[in-house]
C-alpha cells in the first residue's frame, strides 16, 4: 500500500437532515475506506449517531438486501420485454426518444419528474427541475417532501412566509421551554435529540405531545399523551388559553401580525374543556402547557411527521406558527418554529425548486417577473401553471378517464414510491399503467421492477456537491471513493438526456451548476462554494457573496416575516377527525413511525452490516401489553396485520409505551411493508398523505413454524427480485 | 476498586450506537469488509427500555463477583480491576448467567465449530474494552454522552459531594 495514497476527506453525512460532519480515511489507490469518525461541525459538534458511525459499507455493495445498479438497462421491446444491459448512449437515446414522443403526443403536462432528496445533492436537484421545466416544459416536478414536510412548507409559508426551521439546531439547547409535538428526535435525528437532552440539563422545561411514550416523552417534564389525530384540537386550545388568559405579547401581535379576529373566531370554541373531550387530555394539562409556553421569550416548538402526516397537517402547522406569533417567540435566538426535516437533503431539494409551484429559491412559477428571469437565463419559454404533486400521480393515471389529461411519463430519480408511498397496491397499479417509467438510482428497489429504463447513478460518497441541513445550512459533500461500474452522477445523466432531446446542458462540475443557481436565487446568492469551504456551513438567506455576509442563524429578525408585506398571518381551522377511524372490522389505529438505525426505504442501511444486524425483516408492530394479552400474543411472534387495503406479516412487540387501541409500524421493511396498509387520503392543500392514521387489525397466527417459513420464503423471493440470488434473471 | 460503566437514563435516547460499537471494537474493522454473515453480532451490553427508562445494562465488575464464584471451569477471573472471561476455559455452563444479579452475562455462539459440527458457545460480558480499544468503545461513541466509565476517583468524589450536600441540608 503506497503511503501517500491514504487521504483524509471530510464530508456531510448522507442520513437525516442534521448534517453531521464525518472524516473518512481512504486508501485512494485501493479505493477503500479505512476509517470513519465524526468531526466538529456546526450542528453535530464532533458527535454522530449509529448511521454516521457505521452506515457506510453499503458503498461496497455487500448484497445483503439488494444489489447496486451497475449498468444502464432498458426494455427494448416494450413493457413486458426483459431489461437488457445497453451502453449509456443507447440508454440515453431510448429515454430521450420516449420523453420526446410522449411530450409531442400528449403535451408537456403528461410528464412528471420526481427529484431525489437524498444522495445526489442540491446540484442534481437543480438540474432535475431545470430539465422538467426547460426541456419538458412543465412544472410537474416534486419530491418526497410531499410525503413528509410539505405540510410544514405550506403551513409556514401561509403564516410566516418561510417553510424552513426559523431557528437553527444549536439554538435548541438554549431554549427555556420546548414544546415538542409529533416529533421523535431520538429516532429521526439522534444528534438533534442530543440538543433536547442538553436543553433539559440546562434547565429547559420540556413538554412532549405524542400518543406514544417516545424518548423525548420519557424525559419530558410534562407528557401530553393525546389521542392520535387530535393535534389541531390541542394547538387550537393552547391558542384559546393564551388569548383568553391574556398571555399574549400585545406589542408583537399588533406590530407584526394580522388576522387576529378571524383566528379568534376559530379558536374561541376550543376551550380546554372542549379540547379535552377530543384529545383525551385533562383541561388542566392544556392550561398548564399554554401558560408555560407563553411564559418565556425562548419558547421553541419542534415538530415532525407526527403533525404533518395527517389530512389536517397544514392546519396544525399554521396554528403552531400562530402560537409562536401570539407569544412573540420569533426573531431572536432560541425561539420560534422547528419543522425538522427527515432525509439529508429534503430541505435542499425544496430549496432547489423541486416543487410544483416554485423555482429554486422559493420564487413563484406564477409570478411573470420571475418567469421572465428564468426564461432569459435558460433561453426557453416556461410554463406559468403550477404543476401537480407526486402524491396525485394515481389520480392522474388510474383515476383519470381522459387520456389527454393523464401522466404518461414518470422520471423517478433516487426515490422508491413503490415502497414509500401510501396504499402500495394502488401505486403498483399506477406504475404499471404509466406509459414510460424511468428509474435512476443506486440500488435495485421496488420501483425498479416497474421501470422501462434503469439508469445507474453514483452514490453519496462517490460524487461532489452540497446538501442543505434541516436548519438551512448549505454544506459540502465530497467524493470519498471512485464509483464502480458503468455509473454516472445524477446531474450528468439528466444533462445527457436534455442534450439528446435538443436542449444542450453541459457543466464541467457541480460548482458550475451551483454558480448558475445562486445567481438566479437572491436568498442563496452569497452561499458560494468558497464560503462553504471557509465557514463549513452557510445558512440561508445569504444575500451577498462578500465575506461580510456569513448567512442567517435565525429567521424573522425583529419580527419581520418573510411574507410579501413582512406581516405574519394568524391562521388555523376547526378540528376534524382522521379520514378512516377504527371500526368493528378494523378496531386498531395504525400509525407509521421511524426506526433509528434505518433510513428511508432501506436500500442503503439495509445493506450496511451493522445496521442490518440491529434490526432486520420483517420488522415489528408495537402494541400495548393489553391488546397483546387479548389476542394471546407474545413478543417476537409473527402476526398478520391487515387494513382495508392489504395485509403484511411482521413480529409483535408488546410495549408499555403504547396505549391500548393504537399500533405502530416502521415503514422501511420490505416484508412488513406497512404502506400496504396505509391510506392515500391527502391533506387538501399540501397533498401529504395521512400516514399517521388508518384502521387496522392484528391477527394471531397459530402455526408459528409455518409463519416463519412463509416470511423466509417471502424474503428470499424479494432478494431474488432484487438480483441477489439469481443474477441472470433481469425480467 | 474495579471500574464500571454507568448509564445516565436522562441522557440515553435508546439509539443503540453503543451496541454496535461494542461489536466493532471486539471484531475489528475487518467486519465492514467480510462476508455479511461471516461474523457474530454479540454486543456485551444490553439495551433496556421500559415505559420510563432507556438505558444499556453493562457488567458492574463487582468486587466479589457472583459470576466468578459460580464459574465451574475457572474461566472468570479479575485482572487489573476488570472482571474477565477466559474464553478458552469457558465451557458454557451458564452458572454465571444465573448468578449475575444484573443480567449482564449471556451465552453466545462463537465462530468456532465443535467436533459435532455445532458452534461453540461461551459466556459473553463487558470487558471494558481491555486490549481492544483505547477507551470503552461505547463511552466514546455515545452521541448524548450518556455513558461514563466510573473509576475509584470518580466514585470517591461523587460520594464526597453527596455527603457535603447531605451535611448542608442537615444544617438548614
Amino acid at each position: 500500500m503506497a503511503k501517500n495514497s491514504v487521504k483524509e476527506i471530510q464530508t456531510t453525512c448522507c442520513y437525516c437532515g442534521t448534517g453531521c460532519q464525518l472524516l473518512f480515511t481512504v486508501d485512494q489507490a485501493a479505493n477503500k475506506i479505512l476509517d470513519v469518525h465524526p468531526v466538529w461541525g456546526r450542528t453535530n459538534e464532533g458527535t454522530a449517531c449509529l448511521k454516521g458511525w457505521y452506515g457506510w459499507d453499503y458503498l461496497n455493495d455487500p448484497q445483503i438486501l439488494t444489489k447496486r445498479l451497475r449498468e444502464p438497462m432498458i426494455r427494448k421491446n416494450g413493457r413486458k420485454s426483459p431489461l437488457e444491459v445497453v451502453s449509456w448512449d443507447e440508454a440515453i437515446k431510448f429515454v430521450a426518444d420516449n420523453f420526446k414522443r410522449i411530450k409531442e403526443k400528449w403535451g408537456p403536462d403528461s410528464f412528471l419528474g420526481a427529484a431525489s432528496a437524498r444522495g445526489p445533492g442540491n446540484e442534481a436537484g437543480y438540474i432535475t427541475q431545470k430539465f422538467t421545466r426547460a426541456v419538458m416544459g412543465t412544472n410537474n416536478i416534486d419530491h418526497c417532501a410531499r410525503i413528509c414536510h410539505a405540510a410544514s412548507v405550506a403551513g409556514s409559508r401561509q403564516t410566516i412566509g418561510e417553510g424552513a426551521m426559523s431557528l437553527s439546531i444549536p439554538e435548541i439547547e438554549d431554549a427555556e421551554v420546548i414544546f415538542n409535538i409529533g416529533y421523535n428526535a431520538a429516532a429521526s435525528h439522534p444528534i438533534v435529540a442530543r440538543r433536547i437532552v442538553k436543553a433539559k440539563e440546562k434547565g429547559a422545561f420540556i413538554i412532549c405531545a405524542d400518543p406514544r411514550i417516545t424518548e423525548t416523552a420519557r424525559i419530558s417534564d410534562l407528557h401530553l399523551q393525546l389521542k392520535g389525530g387530535s393535534n389541531v384540537a390541542l394547538v387550537n386550545s393552547l391558542a384559546n388559553v393564551i388569548i383568553s388568559e391574556d398571555l399574549i405579547d400585545h406589542e408583537f401581535v399588533k406590530a407584526h401580525t394580522k388576522g387576529f379576529d378571524e383566528f379568534w373566531e376559530v379558536v374561541k370554541e376550543y376551550t380546554p374543556e372542549y379540547a379535552a373531550t377530543i384529545t383525551g387530555l385533562s383541561a388542566e394539562d392544556i392550561r398548564f402547557t399554554a401558560r408555560k409556553y407563553a411564559s418565556s421569550k425562548h419558547s421553541v416548538i419542534l415538530w415532525g411527521m407526527g403533525i404533518t402526516q395527517f389530512s389536517q397537517g397544514v392546519e396544525t402547522v399554521k396554528c403552531c406558527c400562530s402560537l409562536a406569533m401570539l407569544t412573540g417567540n420569533f426573531g431572536r435566538p432560541s425561539c420560534g418554529t422547528g419543522p425538522v426535516r427527515g432525509q439529508n437533503n429534503v430541505q435542499g431539494t425544496c430549496d432547489m425548486g423541486d416543487l410544483p409551484d416554485v423555482y429554486p429559491g422559493y420564487q413563484s412559477v406564477t409570478d411573470p417577473e420571475i418567469q421572465a428571469k428564468f426564461e432569459k437565463a435558460w433561453g426557453v419559454k416556461l410554463s406559468n401553471k403550477a404543476g401537480i404533486q407526486l402524491t396525485r400521480v394515481p389520480e392522474f393515471v388510474i383515476h383519470e378517464k381522459d387520456p389527454a389529461k393523464r401522466i404518461h411519463a414518470y422520471y423517478i430519480t433516487g426515490e422508491d414510491p413503490a415502497q414509500s408511498d401510501p396504499d402500495l397496491e394502488e401505486i403498483r397499479e399506477t406504475l404499471d399503467q404509466v406509459d414510460f417509467v424511468v428509474v435512476q438510482d443506486i440500488f435495485w428497489n421496488k420501483t425498479a421492477e416497474h421501470a422501462d429504463a434503469i439508469l445507474p447513478a453514483t452514490a453519496w460518497g462517490e460524487h461532489d456537491g452540497c446538501y442543505t441541513s434541516s436548519d438551512r445550512g448549505f454544506q459540502r459533500i465530497r467524493k470519498v471513493l471512485e464509483g464502480q461500474g458503468n455509473i454516472l452522477p445524477d446531474w450528468e445523466i439528466t444533462c445527457r438526456i436534455a442534450t439528446a432531446m435538443g436542449y444542450p446542458m453541459h457543466y464541467n462540475n457541480t460548482e458550475e451548476i451551483w454558480n448558475e443557481m445562486i445567481d438566479l436565487c437572491p436568498k442563496f446568492t452569497g452561499a458560494t462554494y468558497e464560503k462553504m469551504e471557509r465557514q463549513g456551513s452557510v445558512q440561508w438567506p445569504c444575500w451577498d457573496k462578500g465575506p461580510g455576509d456569513k448567512g442567517t442563524m435565525f429567521l424573522h429578525k425583529d419580527g419581520r416575516f418573510a411574507t410579501p408585506d413582512g406581516i405574519g398571518i394568524l391562521k388555523t381551522s376547526p378540528y376534524h377527525p382522521p379520514t378512516e377511524v377504527e371500526n368493528k372490522e378494523f378496531p386498531l389505529a395504525l400509525c407509521t413511525v421511524r426506526e433509528v438505525g434505518h433510513y428511508s426505504v432501506r436500500t442503503m442501511t439495509g445493506n450496511c452490516r451493522m445496521l442490518r444486524n440491529l434490526e432486520d425483516e420483517p420488522g415489528w408492530v408495537e402494541m400495548s401489553p393489553e391488546d397483546c394479552a387479548e389476542l394471546g400474543l407474545r413478543e417476537g411472534e409473527i402476526v398478520k396485520v391487515l387494513s382495508k387495503r392489504g395485509s403484511v406479516y411482521t413480529r409483535c412487540k408488546p410495549t408499555e409505551r403504547v396505549k391500548p387501541g393504537a399500533v405502530y409500524m416502521t415503514y422501511q421493511w420490505w416484508i412488513g411493508a406497512c404502506n400496504e396498509l396505509t391510506i392515500s387520503s391527502l391533506d387538501p392543500s399540501s397533498r401529504t398523505p395521512e400516514y399517521k392514521y388508518c384502521a387496522a387489525r392484528v391477527e394471531k397466527i397459530k402455526d408459528q413454524a409455518w409463519a416463519k417459513q412463509e416470511v423466509a420464503h417471502i424474503y428470499e423471493d424479494i432478494r431474488s427480485r432484487m438480483h441477489i440470488v439469481k443474477e441472470e434473471v433481469l425480467a | 476498586m474495579n471500574s464500571f460503566i454507568k448509564a445516565n437514563p436522562i441522557r440515553c435516547i435508546g439509539c443503540r450506537t453503543c451496541l454496535i460499537s461494542c461489536v466493532v471494537a471486539h471484531e475489528g474493522k475487518r467486519i465492514f469488509e467480510i462476508d455479511p454473515d461471516g461474523y457474530n453480532f454479540n454486543p456485551r451490553l444490553f439495551m433496556v427500555k421500559t415505559a420510563r427508562v432507556s438505558a444499556p445494562v453493562h457488567c458492574r465488575h463487582c468486587e466479589n463477583p457472583a459470576c466468578k464464584a459460580s464459574c465451574t471451569s475457572g474461566a472468570i477471573f479479575v485482572k487489573d480491576n476488570v472482571v474477565l472471561v477466559d474464553t478458552k476455559k469457558c465451557i458454557g455452563c451458564k452458572n454465571c448467567v444465573i448468578a449475575c444479579p444484573f443480567g449482564a452475562v449471556e451465552i453466545v455462539e462463537t465462530a468456532e465449530v465443535q467436533n459435532d459440527g455445532s458452534p461453540r458457545k461461551i459466556a459473553n460480558k463487558c470487558d471494558l474494552c481491555v486490549g481492544v480499544a483505547d477507551s470503552p468503545s461505547c463511552v466514546k461513541v455515545c452521541p448524548t454522552e450518556a455513558l461514563a466509565l466510573v473509576t475509584d476517583g470518580d466514585l470517591s468524589q461523587s460520594v464526597a459531594d453527596k455527603r457535603r450536600n447531605a451535611a448542608a441540608a442537615a444544617a438548614v
